[in-house]
């Protein structure tokens, strides 16, 4: 679905490169989390994928990057657009409405989606986002997770069979946070879409995706299963990402020779190895 | 800010007239109170705007739009009064060389009536009116291109976000011991000028954010009739059209 292969960007001006070397492949159906301290260069990845790197950001840009068998180079953003929906990190400053209705309307309109289908996915999305109730209201009234949904609902709306989002809870509470990665697990396995969002929370990543891809200084260092990445927890640390405390239990285990399972990604795992651990220590 | 030109959610009349007919209801009210120069005339052009207002956005409303566009003209008045030197000296105050005469009342007055009956309709359309609706009839129905229909509906989108941001600044440096409450004017001037650039740094950035948003979303694929919404021309809009034309004939033969 998404084939990166040596991809190095340097933005026109920077001194470093943003990305440097980077592969990676996601799969059609995948849930990728991507985290990594700030700088790290998790958003220009995201605009790697999108298009906007290199059509609206220029800069220096080397190795390849295909999306739904587009080449992001020779395709136009517009191209792409069609295929990946994307969802950015200033929540006020994406919209382009202000009711939430148009905000729907707007991508819809411009791709020139047929009139009588309009009506139908807009409710389908809306209610996908969980959100049907917000339809006319205004977006300066809503709170931050509801807008964030509203702009996920307007992604959704277009029909991608990927969608890309730079840290959507960045400004919202726990509660709100979860009610997003919700949404988004249920487009993934419901819909089949394509998910790679870029988080700081850890413990959601963890619950919610299936990969995970650890970036620092513009290098991917670690790709794979949540909780194949999660093992090494040394390198973790070193990027900056402060892995989950069910972890750092796991690996202290581990180091004592206690525990030699998998890592667990949320509390229900981690009570199961506590659980192998004390009866292992009873016998 | 948000209370003279947001808009009221609702279902009255007005509400559901073409955005079209609408505006030229609203700048026809406008010149109307410019076609007179009856103080009793204006009154009455006035009273009719309240009228409007209060059958599409309630009475309350209404009365607290008019209140606040009072308020405002009364300072312009009182600027004016001192300006017109004809006529009969009413008040003289003590220096001596400024003086307030009848025909500076008359005349100050009729300005400041005109800039109420002239505001009011504008801020009861917009109330009664979506920007977006505007927007939208304006790239179909007068064939103005999109893209400076959008330059204005995110700029009137924009504001509240930037009066957002400045009091977050303001509230981050008032944390830092900054005082903004002062009394003294010019102090707090001087206080506020620094706060311009972290202000505009932000604002670009967002307006950045916003642009690549719109064209990841296909604005540049947008073309005139791409616009789902039709807003059909009926009877209320011509009923409407011709009072709003009575009025205005009325105003210049009365």
């Amino acid at each position: 679905m998404i084939r990166i292969k040596g991809l190095s960007f340097r933005y026109s001006g920077g001194v470093k490169n943003a990305l440097s070397d980077i592969s990676l492949d996601i799969g059609k159906g995948d849930f990728l989390g991507i985290i990594g301290a700030s700088g790290a260069g998790k958003s220009t990845l995201t605009y790697a994928i999108n298009g906007v790197v290199p059509h609206y950001i220029r800069g220096d840009f080397y190795g390849e990057v295909v999306v739904s068998g587009l080449d992001t180079v020779k395709a136009g953003p517009e191209t792409l657009a069609r295929h990946v929906g994307s969802v950015l990190q200033d929540i006020d400053g994406q919209m382009v409405s202000s009711v939430v209705e148009d905000e729907l309307l707007f991508g819809l309109e411009n791709f020139g989606v047929p009139h009588g289908e309009i009506e139908s996915r807009i409710e389908e999305s809306l209610a996908a986002a969980g959100i049907s109730e917000l339809r006319s209201r205004d977006i300066g009234t809503l709170s931050g997770g509801q807008k964030q949904k509203v702009a996920i609902a307007a992604i959704m709306a277009l029909r991608p069979e990927i969608i890309v989002l730079d840290e959507p809870t960045g400004e919202l509470d726990p509660q709100s946070s979860r009610r997003v990665f919700e949404t988004l697990r249920s487009l993934n396995e419901e819909n089949g879409v394509t998910i790679v969002v870029v988080e700081q929370k850890i413990m959601l990543l963890c619950e919610f995706a299936g990969r995970l891809a650890v970036m620092s200084g513009g290098k991917l260092i670690s790709e794979g299963r949540v909780k194949d990445v999660l093992m090494d927890a040394d390198k973790l640390e070193g990027a900056g990402v402060n892995i989950p405390r069910v972890a750092t239990l796991a690996r202290l285990l581990r180091k004592k020779g206690l525990y030699s399972g998998d890592t667990p990604a949320d509390l229900r795992q981690a009570e199961a190895m506590m659980r192998e651990v004390l009866s292992d220590a009873a016998v | 800010m948000k209370g003279f030109f947001g808009y009221n959610p609702g279902n009255s009349i007005l509400h559901r007239l073409n955005p079209l007919t609408k505006i030229v209801i609203s700048i026809g009210l406008c010149l109307s109170c410019f076609l007179t120069r009856s103080h009793i005339v204006i009154l009455a052009v006035i009273a009719f705007n309240l009228l409007l207002s209060a059958s599409a956005v309630g009475l309350k409303r209404s009365l607290k739009m008019l209140l606040s566009l009072v308020k405002f003209s009364a300072v312009l008045f009182v600027v004016q009064v001192f300006f017109v030197k004809q006529g009969n000296v009413l008040l003289r105050l003590p220096p001596g060389v400024i003086y307030i005469t009848d025909k500076g009342v008359l005349f100050s007055l009729l300005f400041a009536l005109r800039l109420i009956a002239a505001a009011m309709p504008l801020s009861a359309m917009l109330s009664v009116t979506r920007i977006s609706d505007i927007s939208n009839v304006f790239v179909r129905s007068l064939r103005i291109p999109y893209k400076y229909a959008f330059v204005i509906t995110t700029a009137i989108r924009f504001i509240p976000l930037f009066s957002e941001e400045m009091t977050n600044i303001m509230e981050a440096q008032t944390a830092r011991g900054v005082q903004f409450d002062t009394k003294n004017f010019l102090k707090k001037i001087r206080l506020l000028l620094p706060l311009c650039v972290p202000l505009l740094i932000s604002s670009v950035r967002k307006i950045e954010g916003g642009a690549i948003s719109a064209e990841l979303r296909g604005f540049n694929l947008r073309k005139r009739t791409s616009g789902y919404k039709t807003y059909p021309f009926g009877w209320s809009d011509a009923a409407a059209l011709a009072v709003c034309g009575l009025i205005v004939a009325l105003t210049v033969f009365v």
